[in-house]
């Protein structure tokens, strides 16, 4: 008895018209939602192909597993919670299906391996750990689908039922919640530490907080094995009504420490945080795993790729304060489901629209993606900064951060009862004082010292 | 031992927060400041909207700080007795933890227990995240302040008000705190602070005091002085050391001993007659424990044992229970035995455990003789006065048994007398039950 696939429809359209373009070989990766019974396919993304313009290979010798597994890497960061890479597919021509099945084995476990390792949490017991390797005959147009158990590399491979059903996520409910982050990690004195380690190591120990914390479903707690749904009802439209997530920490029991540091990392901000549970008779505890999960792994994907972009641009990771790359959700097409991509602050729209082409194969128009979700703090105009006015000559000014920006001049200021500044505020690299701040715009010189500023920022520069 | 007061409830929170302080420079001021500031940040967290309580054994959630939003079933104007009531029927969901069968006599319904936790999603703040990087040489100090403060509430008084007291409790004892640190400050070392609860003779009450943990008791006598004039205590026994701590009814201790068994029973009916006890806390020492198998010849050692717990939880001393070897070392040292007798099986009278309380505790003691077993009914006015005005344990032995006597009932115009003895020839586990049943 071997596992049943449950797949979208849209994803069979996907893979015949894949058949028909191409003659050659094809992979691409499968993705979706594990369940202890039968695993749900949403989408499938086939290989980018590594050279613009190159002819596709003809034979599996010429597939490059590194770059199968890359690709797959790449996109599970593109997953919100409950979502994963569940396999891969190969497609090819009738001598080929026997060599294509060992070559399947073998990227499923690589795939595996690779995505597990940047990881913060581990499978757990109850976690399903069949993954499956899907082969498509291209003459015949069958399909063939077996699973592999990733925890024992040894063990052979497994028959499991592949089924298209349509609108299989029609009706996935969805948790989300904005986590607040404020994480300390102390450099020791050597200076030849490694920035990217500190910040590993620190993340693991965040991680097992994340790990044991007291997660709340609508106000009830979830480490019961009770429904999500015991006590709700559908509203007048037969839609269920949203989550409310509620995360807490129990207090750190640290044991006191007193050491010499050479200097800091703060990680701090808001992140967005969002999984998708493919019933609502999930368990109310397997729910709270999806949503922390996602927490976790929003976390170190964005600490990933900072540090792979200091990388490719040779920077020395800067000093104060540097924004992580931004969270930025698109809907996925034919589905209730939304994937997500994270934009580092020089990018835009259009380069989102452009990985989510190349990595899961499907068009976004710009307008679609929905950049909303999270506030961006980074080289930007600020739009509209609120002044509040307090008696008559005191400006009282709420906090926010400023990151090093280009030298900006104040347009306009106009004293109403919100006064605002509308344009670019002047060039200041991180005043230490207030009173700086007064000191070089004489029209803020009555400002009041104990300053705090709100900045909302509504455009991009 | 505390009479609970069937009028108030005592609302207890314990958490554990997070104290980091970064020290740029290590002179003096500059140290002060940078505790202060870190101190000033916990207090912040403690007063935001994120503090949550969660009440112990129970589904319910409170945010103290945001208007009293709770999670089910209660509002901020329930009389604490309904959430007690609630607490006590157990909620009908898992059923997991549901204790119908409360021991009455441990009375633990009376204290709420309550743990911190601070939620995570409710920001407070608008802000992308953002990695930042110090590269300024400092010194981090950081500790987890064990928090733990109690308010006390009457039964019809609104939860809402009794939380939010407790939020102020939580500061202020985070000033207490702030306070004891810098006290005992030294270069860029701080030490723990802990709060200890004491019960007090009324009016007083429940006190909460903090003492630097790795100080002596020794060493902070000056400020006990200071507190024994505050609270109006009479200087001749100790009320605030470590060990007076009030400890809450249905906590279990530490060492996994039993704590005044005999308050389980119910003294026999004798006409005209008045009950004389023990004064304060002692533990069961008995047969068997501690893996040391004294069955036969151990009854006065582990009579004795009894004895110096007493001492040690009135405050009298610090020194714990002695083993049986170190009371036979103790007899050694004075002279009373020769040396083969440390790690022999012989027993102890009277008169060792006299010469022992002396040697390890430098506590006098006095030795009533009696020339028969039946003698001592005739000592009721001894006993009964010497339990009203010192209220220890004493040790009877004679001839080849010992027990300990905790207490009397005696009459004083009948001079009928019973003894409530505690049997220390028992051999089983640390279980009230099974203690108390085997009462003859």
């Amino acid at each position: 008895m071997g596992r049943g696939y449950i797949v979208e429809a849209l994803v069979e359209q996907y893979l015949v018209n894949l058949q028909t373009v191409h003659a050659s070989c094809i992979s691409g990766i499968l993705i979706g939602q594990c369940s202890s019974q039968r695993d749900y396919v949403v989408l499938a993304a086939q290989t980018p192909q590594k050279d613009c313009g190159a002819v596709r290979g003809c034979s599996l010798g010429d597939l490059d597993a590194d770059w199968v597994t890359e690709h797959g890497r790449q996109v599970s960061r593109m997953l919100p919670g409950g979502l994963s890479v569940l396999g891969v597919f190969l497609i090819t021509s009738p001598d080929l299906s026997k060599e294509a099945q060992n070559t399947l084995r073998k990227l499923v476990y690589a795939m595996e391996k690779l995505i597990s390792m940047g990881r913060l949490w581990n499978l757990t017991e109850e976690d399903v750990s069949e993954r499956v390797g899907l082969h498509i005959c291209s003459k015949t147009k069958k399909a063939v689908c077996r699973t592999f158990d990733v925890r024992d590399p040894k063990s052979s491979a497994r028959p499991a039922d592949w089924k298209y059903q349509s609108g299989v996520s029609d009706s996935w409910p969805v948790l989300k919640c904005s986590v607040d982050l404020d994480l300390y990690f102390p450099l020791s004195e050597t200076s030849s530490e490694n920035l990217e380690n500190s910040v590993k190591i620190g993340l693991q120990k965040w991680a097992k907080q994340m790990e044991s914390s007291v997660c709340l479903i609508n106000g009830k707690h979830s480490d019961s094995d009770a429904e999500l749904l015991t006590g709700l009802r559908k509203n007048a439209k037969g839609h269920h009504p949203n989550f409310r997530v509620q995360i807490m920490l129990p207090m750190q029991r640290s044991s006191a420490a007193a050491e010499a540091c050479g200097g800091s990392l703060t990680l701090a901000g808001v992140l967005q945080c969002r999984a998708y549970l493919h019933s609502h008779k999930l368990k109310a505890r397997q729910a709270a795993e999806a949503i922390k999960r996602d927490i976790m792994n929003t976390l170190s994907s964005r600490t990933e790729m900072f540090f792979e972009d200091l990388l490719i641009n040779e920077g020395d990771g800067g000093k104060g304060i540097q924004p992580l790359p931004q969270r930025v959700f698109a809907p996925l097409p034919g589905t209730s489901l939304s994937l997500c991509d994270y934009m580092f602050p020089d990018e835009g729209a259009a380069e989102v629209g452009e990985r989510f082409k190349e990595m899961l194969d499907f068009d976004i128009p710009e307008e679609q993606i929905d950049m909303t979700q999270e506030v961006i703090t980074g080289k930007f105009l600020w739009h509209h900064i609120f002044l509040y006015y307090y008696y008559d000559t005191l400006l009282y000014f709420s906090r926010y951060l400023m990151l090093g920006h280009d030298v900006v001049e104040v347009l306009h200021l106009d004293f109403g009862r919100w006064p605002v500044v509308s344009g670019t505020l002047p060039s200041l690299n991180l005043p230490r004082t207030t009173n700086e701040l007064a000191c070089t715009h004489p029209f803020l010189s009555r400002a009041v010292i104990a300053l705090h500023f709100t900045l909302l920022v509504t455009t991009r520069f | 031992m505390v009479a609970s007061d069937r009028s108030a409830i005592i609302l207890r929170a314990r958490g554990s927060l997070e104290l980091r302080c970064l020290l740029d420079g290590t002179d003096g001021s500059h140290v002060q400041k940078a505790v202060s500031r870190a101190f000033e940040r916990v207090r912040a967290r403690v007063t935001s909207q994120a503090l949550v309580f969660r009440v112990r054994d129970s589904p319910m959630f409170i945010w103290p700080n945001k208007g009293c939003q709770v999670t089910e079933g209660i509002a901020e104007t329930t009389a604490c007795k309904d959430l007690q009531q609630r607490l006590r029927s157990g909620e009908p969901d898992g059923g997991k933890r549901s204790s119908k069968k409360k021991d009455k006599r441990n009375g633990d319904t009376s204290v709420i227990n309550i743990d911190l936790l601070m939620e995570l999603t409710e920001p407070g703040r608008e802000a992308g995240p953002t990695l930042t990087r110090r590269e300024v040489r400092h010194h981090l100090a950081q500790m987890a302040l064990p928090v733990d403060c109690v308010v006390t509430a009457g039964m019809d008084d609104g939860i809402g008000d009794a939380f939010s007291r407790l939020v102020g409790a939580l500061c202020s004892q985070l000033t207490d705190m702030e306070s004891a640190v810098l006290r005992h400050i030294s270069g860029t070392s701080l030490l723990v602070p802990q709060p200890f609860h004491f019960h007090l003779p009324e009016p007083t009450g429940l006190v909460t005091l903090v003492y630097p943990t790795g100080v002596p008791d020794a060493q902070l006598e000056s400020f006990r002085k200071e507190m024994h004039v505050r609270f109006a205590l009479p200087e001749d026994r100790p009320y605030l050391r470590r060990a007076n701590a009030y400890h809450f009814p249905g906590e279990p201790f530490k060492d996994g001993y039993l704590r005044n068994p005999h308050l389980a029973l119910s003294h026999p009916a004798l006409e005209d007659a008045k009950p004389f006890l023990v004064q304060g806390v002692y533990s069961y020492h008995h047969y068997m424990q501690d893996r040391m198998d004294d069955s036969g010849w151990g009854c006065a050692y582990r009579s004795l044992q009894t004895i110096c717990s007493w001492f040690q939880q009135q405050g009298y001393t610090e020194r714990v229970v002695p083993s049986h070897k170190e009371i036979q070392q103790a007899l050694v040292d004075v002279g009373d035995k020769p040396s083969s007798f440390v790690g022999s099986r012989q027993w102890i009278g009277s008169i060792e455990v006299q010469a022992v309380l002396d040697q390890l505790l430098g506590i006098t003691s006095r030795i009533l003789f009696v020339s028969q077993g039946s003698e001592l009914v005739n000592q009721g006015r001894e006993l009964a006065s010497h339990f009203q005005r010192e209220g220890t344990p004493i040790m009877i032995g004679g001839g080849v048994l010992a027990h300990t006597i905790l207490g009397v009932l005696w009459s004083e115009t009948t001079g009928d007398i019973r003894f409530l003895i505690l049997d220390p020839h028992y051999t089983g586990g640390e279980d009230l039950q099974l203690v108390t049943d085997k009462v003859a």
